[in-house]
């Protein structure tokens, strides 16, 4: 095969298997960057690098999987100017994990006004990804890989370059946090009656 | 659950409740503490279907799962409204043609 045969297969090959995830990669870049041309950025980045390594990639494997880490990696390349801001949040995520109190405090206050959890149909979407954008990166890429993406625990591990025991702990606090700001969000609104005992 | 109903329930003899149901096979407190892992397909050490019994027999916990169900249903809901801009994906490929060039 000559060398722009090559070419026009990788190309061909790369449309097929790794463009068609452009919508997937560009919400998870919107998600840790923040802002639509940022994410613009980091998809374009993201692509670039993955094309270039396209000869690296095993044909009919986990695409998305490994456009995720793409993507995360040129993020975290960077973020430096907000590793600051990420520590700061991050002591407001809590340190509660799995085992801890199996009981979540904010489902107990919702039960007494809502039991259906109807409240969530009223949360505008964008209220739902502020909130999301608002955490410390590690917990944000674990809840939107496993909430957003539906990714299983053991990519997101590999991914993310941490136990899976990990994973778990950041998804059991990053979900607590995100449950209680918008169930906050729902009192303040009025969409959702305020439970007394609510704080934990 | 006691040892000794677990004992029962492993010889299939499961303790029945009040209605005559078969009575759930682990507590409320493990059930609560792998619901998410049981939403996720991540159960690991307990049957899915020992953690699926408990919460269609328990009316305190279901509620739970309810709500955890609810959560993940809005989150779904609000990623699937985020698209790429229309003219993202054709300066993507013009990026690769220059890369190719």
């Amino acid at each position: 095969m000559t060398e722009p045969e090559e070419r026009a297969g990788s190309t061909s090959s790369f449309e097929e298997e790794a463009v068609p995830h452009l919508d997937t990669v560009y919400r998870f870049a919107l998600r840790l960057s923040g802002a639509p041309d940022q994410a613009e950025d980091l998809v374009q980045e993201t692509f670039l690098r993955a094309y270039k390594s396209w000869g690296q990639y095993t044909r009919g494997t986990a695409a998305k999987s490994w456009l995720f880490t793409i993507c995360r990696n040129e993020f975290l390349r960077g973020r430096e100017r907000s590793q600051r801001h990420d520590e700061i949040v991050t002591e407001n995520v809590g340190r509660e994990g799995p085992g801890t109190n199996p009981v979540n405090p904010v489902w107990v206050s919702v039960l007494g006004v809502d039991p259906e959890g109807d409240f969530f149909e009223s949360i505008v979407d964008e209220r739902i990804m502020g909130a999301i954008d608002g955490f410390p990166e590690e917990y944000r890429t674990a809840v939107v890989l496993s909430d957003l993406e539906g990714l299983p625990y053991a990519d997101i591990a590999e991914l993310m370059e941490v136990p899976v025991g990990t994973v778990k702990s950041r998804l059991f606090r990053g979900r607590r946090q995100l449950q209680k700001i918008l169930y906050d969000y729902a009192v303040e609104m009025g969409y959702i009656a305020a439970c007394s005992g609510t704080d934990e | 659950m006691s040892f000794f109903n677990r004992l029962r329930s492993l010889f299939g003899d499961a303790p029945k409740d009040d209605a005559g149901s078969p009575a759930p096979m682990i507590d409320c407190e493990e059930a609560l503490s792998v619901v998410h892992d049981f939403l996720d397909g991540e159960l690991e050490g307990v049957p899915h279907d020992q953690v699926k019994a408990h919460f269609d027999a328990c009316q305190r916990c279901y509620p739970h799962l309810r709500l955890e169900e609810q959560y993940r249903q809005a989150m779904r809901c609000a990623a699937s409204e985020e698209q790429a801009p229309d003219g993202l994906k054709v300066k993507l490929m013009e990026l690769i043609a220059e890369a190719d060039a």
